[in-house]
């Protein structure tokens, strides 16, 4: 196995600096969930798409799921959570982030007896990060396309004995039944949106209820018009990396989801991308890429091995590859921003999360796949299998096909997982790669 | 045996060469669908034979170039069978479900064989909402639509309410069926049953009554010996027809299936259609109010519960035990299960999970497995759980 250490300083990736005050962002997003109780805040947990505008502007804290799960990966806390569930019972081979969040709600001290009875009062297990979210006074379920993410929920919700209120959002998943179908258009598309809408608007009526208070449509406004901008500003950033060598790498957009997915709304995730968006024109001006040499720009299509992104990072830009660009954070998290109109932004909220790449069926999502490698110069296409998330990973066969026969692009496929570090396999993730980068070096003469 | 079930055991062993053949008498299309709540009458309605695809027994080869290995043996059997021809004889593939699996092995089939209509008409899983009724009609006008459009056909108010009565017919005589199989007036083995029900997936649904109640009349004009047995409930397998090979060594090794909410049993019959008013409205009300009857995990509906029900049935239905079939990689069993085994084990009830997979299923195992579950129960040792 390539242990970190093993890689030269100077083979390392080469960080943007900008994703430092990310990490500030988010370690202070989460001090202020873990206060929310003690300041007379309601907390809503919530999977999926991102309602945090939504809940911010009625003064709610959130927790998203995935975002939790991702949390303790990283830190690599994940371990008593992911016991916990398997102590309740839940299969190994379930969502892993399902798993570990409820296995959260197992950990977290007021959770009903049936959750947390298996555990001992003074276990250690109850003291770790999870244990510190604060139980839900609410749920909202609004899963793009998995039905696992919407019985995710519901199995929350029995978790807390049917106590804590819940409010169901069925996403529509845009199928295509028409030949003229396509990307955010055509009938199915327009009634599907439509639908979604209405959904958010009657879950803001249940909002309502809960707070006791009328909605602050204007402050929703203004918090979409962080978001908006912070979104604009992180495609024109993307579309910067089209310069070779890139400035900027997958791995950083990884860093870089949380501000539009699940941070708040404000200023901040607005300096963010700007400050992020500058540094990249910086090293395009400079020539600095963001692998020391780069030889090879691949795609990478699936979710990120949380546990894993420095490691990886590390990794390709060892093999002078740098990943340019992905599926997850490129084609995903307000993708669409020029849709929504500050004045209503609800319409444009749903088109946001009904065009992103789980909520499209297989051939837009190879359209777009397609285009994306086009973009952006790529030479080889990795397909993270994800093991545990059959929404992100299904289409891969097809996308490895669809992607070979229109653009002759090599492909590497190998598993993972999100956060179950059990299903990564260093050796054959090398040997995968290293095949793909020969097959890019032997096209390459031929065509010289 | 008698002569019906032999026809439907050999009908549920070989469903795509009924098909080919139905369809080469009549001439007529053949519409396949996926499980597991696709109201097949508006099928039926346009003249086509609606045929439930089924998963098949031959091991998965050229599909794996297809989909992952994690994907539950259902998904993968579909994709390995398109990817061989086997449904080569389908017009159209239909369905409406939620499970993300099965989504995903649709969208596989539809990139696989582009030149065959594969509609999605997703019917609304949250089946308590206030606009849940509304959405479901809505899709189930849509698919209407798409099926008349794809067909070349007009499907009217009558040809539903017809298809309506065929299918009400089918399903009320499958559950004479199991009531007599509760009372013990027949003795119906559970692979009988799932002949029975396999069938009835596939075949015209016309002529399976008119067998199936012949089938019925002979069974039960003369003196039923009940198959000795430790009775027993089984639950689980949401899609697919469990292996007969389990269902065999289930009552081989000392039990009898008394009842069930297997997808290839009861719960696939399990609700009728109202022949009262508009067509379209009833199945509306057939696919909200049968999670009612058979909760299923992949509807949403927080306040059904499908651990409780499942204990209520099983008392009710005089078994001493209850033994869970459990695909492997079903996400929505697996949220499921821990709930059940609580349920159960609260109760005191005896339960034995046994995981199913499509190859690599240790018969020995499974075999010693649940003798020793009967053996326990006999001797009254109480609840076991077997993981």
């Amino acid at each position: 196995m390539t242990a970190q250490a093993d890689i030269a300083p100077e083979k390392r990736a080469n960080r943007l600096a900008a994703t430092k005050m990310n990490n500030r962002m988010v370690s202070e997003y989460w001090e202020s969930l873990f206060r929310a109780p003690e300041e007379g805040k309601l907390v809503c947990w919530y999977e999926g798409i991102q309602m945090n505008p939504i809940l911010q502007a009625a003064d709610i804290a959130w927790c998203h799921g995935e975002a939790m799960s991702a949390l303790l990966a990283a830190r690599r806390e994940e371990g008593p959570a992911q016991e916990a569930a398997e102590q309740m019972g839940f299969d190994r081979e379930l969502c892993s982030y399902a798993r570990t969040h409820v296995g959260c709600a197992a950990l977290t001290q007021q959770s009903t007896p049936d959750a947390i009875s298996a555990l001992p009062s003074d276990s250690p297990e109850l003291k770790g990060l999870a244990a510190r979210l604060p139980v839900p006074d609410m749920i909202i379920s609004a899963y793009p396309f998995c039905s696992t993410g919407q019985q995710w929920d519901d199995i929350l919700y029995r978790t807390f004995g049917k106590k804590v209120p819940i409010f169901n959002i069925s996403m529509p998943w845009i199928w295509g039944n028409k030949k003229s179908a396509k990307y955010m258009s055509g009938p199915e598309y327009r009634e599907a949106v439509a639908f979604m809408a209405k959904q958010l608007r009657e879950c803001i009526a249940w909002i309502e209820e809960i707070t006791g208070k009328p909605y602050d449509y204007d402050k929703l406004s203004e918090i979409m018009r962080y978001t908006k901008k912070a979104a604009e500003l992180k495609l024109e950033a993307q579309a910067l990396c089209k310069a070779t060598p890139s400035p900027a790498s997958f791995f950083e957009w990884t860093n870089s989801i949380a501000p539009v997915n699940f941070l708040p709304g404000d200023q901040k995730i607005v300096d963010y991308f700007d400050g992020m968006k500058s540094e990249i024109q910086e090293r395009i001006d400079a020539g600095v890429g963001s692998v020391p040499q780069e030889r090879y720009r691949l795609f990478w299509d699936g979710i990120m091995n949380w546990n894993k992104i420095g490691w990886l990072a590390d990794k390709f830009a060892k093999y002078d590859a740098c990943v340019v660009s992905g599926r997850y954070t490129h084609l995903a998290f307000w993708q669409e921003p020029q849709v929504i109109d500050l004045d209503d932004p609800i319409d444009g909220m749903a088109e946001n999360f009904l065009s992103c790449p789980i909520s499209i069926s297989g051939p837009q999502v190879l359209d777009n796949v397609v285009k994306h490698c086009e973009d952006y110069a790529i030479d080889g296409l990795l397909l993270h299998g994800a093991h545990t998330c059959r929404a992100f990973s299904y289409p891969q066969f097809m996308l490895a096909e669809g992607v070979g026969k229109r653009l002759g692009m090599p492909v590497a496929m190998f598993e993972g997982d999100m956060v179950d570090e059990s299903y990564y396999k260093d050796e054959l993730v090398n040997s995968r790669v290293e095949a793909m980068l020969e097959q890019i070096d032997a096209k390459r003469k031929v065509a010289a | 045996m008698h002569p019906a079930l032999e026809e439907f055991a050999a009908i549920a062993a070989n469903p795509d060469g009924y098909a080919r053949a139905w369809k080469q008498q009549t001439g007529g299309k053949v519409v396949g669908t996926f499980a597991m709540h696709f109201p097949a009458e508006i099928i039926h309605a346009s003249g086509a034979l609606p045929v439930l695809l089924q998963a098949h027994d031959e091991p998965i080869s050229t599909g794996h170039a297809s989909i992952y290995p994690f994907f539950c043996s259902y998904t993968r059997s579909m994709v390995d069978q398109n990817a061989k021809g086997h449904f080569d004889y389908v017009d159209m593939i239909l369905f409406g479900d939620h499970c993300v699996q099965l989504l995903s092995a649709a969208d596989i089939v539809r990139m696989q064989t582009p030149e065959r209509q594969v509609g999605f008409y997703q019917l609304i899983p949250a089946i308590s909402d206030n606009w849940s009724f509304e959405n479901a009609e809505r899709t189930l006008r849509r698919a209407i639509e798409g099926i008349e459009e794809e067909l070349d056909v007009s499907i009217s108010e009558d040809d539903l309410a017809a298809s309506i009565r065929v299918f009400n017919r089918s399903r009320s005589l499958i559950r004479q069926l199991y009531d007599l199989r509760r009372a013990g007036k027949v003795s119906i083995s559970s692979l009988e049953m799932q002949h029975i029900v396999k069938s009835s997936m596939v075949m015209d649904k016309a002529r399976h009554s008119d067998m199936l109640e012949g089938l019925i009349t002979d069974i039960t004009s003369g003196d039923t010996d009940l198959a000795p047995g430790m009775p027993v409930f089984l639950s689980g397998h949401l899609c697919h027809a469990p292996k007969l090979s389990v269902l065999e060594m289930i009552e081989e090794c000392g039990a009898r299936v008394v009842d069930d909410d297997l997808y290839h049993g009861f719960r696939y019959v399990s609700t009728n259609a109202s022949e009262k008013g508009d067509p379209v409205k009833a199945l509306t009300s057939w696919y909200l109010d049968r999670n009612d009857v058979v909760p299923c995990p992949t509807r949403l509906d927080p306040e059904v519960d499908w651990d409780l029900w499942l204990l209520d049935r099983t008392k009710a239905s005089g078994a001493s035990g209850i033994v869970i079939l459990m695909p492997k990689f079903c996400e929505p069993h697996y949220f499921f299960y821990p709930r059940i085994k609580k349920a159960f084990e609260d109760a005191d009830f005896p339960l034995l999970l046994l995981e199913t997979e499509h190859e690599t299923m240790a018969g020995g195992n499974i075999r010693t497995r649940i003798e020793s579950f009967v053996e326990m129960i006999k001797r009254g040792a109480g609840q076991k759980i077997s993981a």
